[in-house]
């Protein structure tokens, strides 16, 4: 019994380790806004990609040669709001309003507004900035 | 990295990854309302019956839950465990089919296939040394390969988990 308790204390270490990146990794989490800065954040730049889908709507944008992930809400929340695939079109402007990811490496945003050819679609009222 | 840097191999990968996400069922699935989170349930549910059968399967081959005889023990519970890996192996698929090219390049996706492929590689290990008569370094040896089992098992649901967090 014993050495088999030595086996199980040695095999703990990979076990702690998953426990460790368990408690770290949330700092880089898309799910949910954690992984989004507190401050305010606008992006304005030129629609490359659409994408309206599970399990969320993302756009990709181009921002004076830079490519910005925008990710919006589940796709029945983001249509609600108005923004389905006859809303916008690559090559538009867009303005989304949000938080950025807090890794500044990482050039992403989750937007609770888009601002896309004069329409305002509030993807996440509640969160949205008064218009 | 961009597609230019990929050379002739990578792009032909692109491209299939970009044929599962148009096709038919993928498209109908990245817009359903219910069945996407039906598909997603249907993930969880084949993900807690795996690992239901293989925690306990790798417990009786530790040397706990010594009421069960071992040999038809063991066989119910890998059953339990295979089905379930099928069932969650078509539904994850379907979920992977949704952004392929997304998720392909996502560290903690793969990360868990490797895991997979280490766990399916460790059943292996295990049958060969069942196969052999039953002595003392068989059993030492089921311990490790129990044990490493339920570790392997609990890093592909914890990268599964991460997925959506990268």
């Amino acid at each position: 019994m014993r050495s088999g308790m030595t086996r199980s204390a040695r095999s703990g270490v990979p076990l702690l380790a998953l426990g460790v990146l368990l408690l770290v990794v949330p700092a880089l989490a898309h799910h949910g806004w954690s992984w989004t800065e507190d401050g305010q954040f606008r992006l304005e730049g030129i629609i490359t990609d659409i994408y309206i889908g599970n399990p969320h709507a993302t756009l990709d944008v181009d921002v004076e040669g830079e490519s910005w992930r925008v990710e919006l809400a589940p796709p029945s929340r983001t249509i609600a709001a108005g923004f389905d695939e006859g809303a916008a079109a690559p090559g538009d402007e867009v303005v989304a309003i949000g938080n950025r990811s807090r890794d500044e490496s990482e050039r992403r945003m989750k937007a609770a507004r888009i601002i896309v050819g004069g329409n305002t679609y509030n993807v996440y009222p509640g969160r949205a900035p008064p218009s | 990295m961009g597609p230019e840097e990929w050379g002739e191999e990578g792009v032909a990968g692109l491209e299939f990854l970009s044929a599962i996400e148009t096709s038919a069922p993928v498209e109908a699935l990245k817009r359903s309302f219910y069945v996407y989170p039906l598909v997603n349930a249907l993930h969880i549910l084949s993900i807690g019956a795996l690992l239901t059968g293989v925690f306990l399967m790798d417990l009786r081959i530790l040397g706990f839950l010594l009421a069960q005889p071992q040999a038809p023990f063991v066989r119910l519970m890998r059953r339990l465990a295979l089905t379930a890996f099928l069932g969650a192996a078509v539904t994850g698929t379907l979920m992977f089919g949704v952004r392929a090219t997304e998720y392909v390049a996502n560290p903690a996706f793969a990360l868990k296939m490797v895991l997979i492929l280490l766990s399916g590689a460790n059943m292996l290990v295990f049958l060969h040394f069942s196969a052999r008569p039953n002595d003392q370094a068989r059993r030492g040896a089921g311990r490790v390969l129990g044990l490493l089992s339920i570790v392997l098992w609990l890093g592909v649901l914890v990268c599964g988990r991460l997925i959506g967090f990268l």
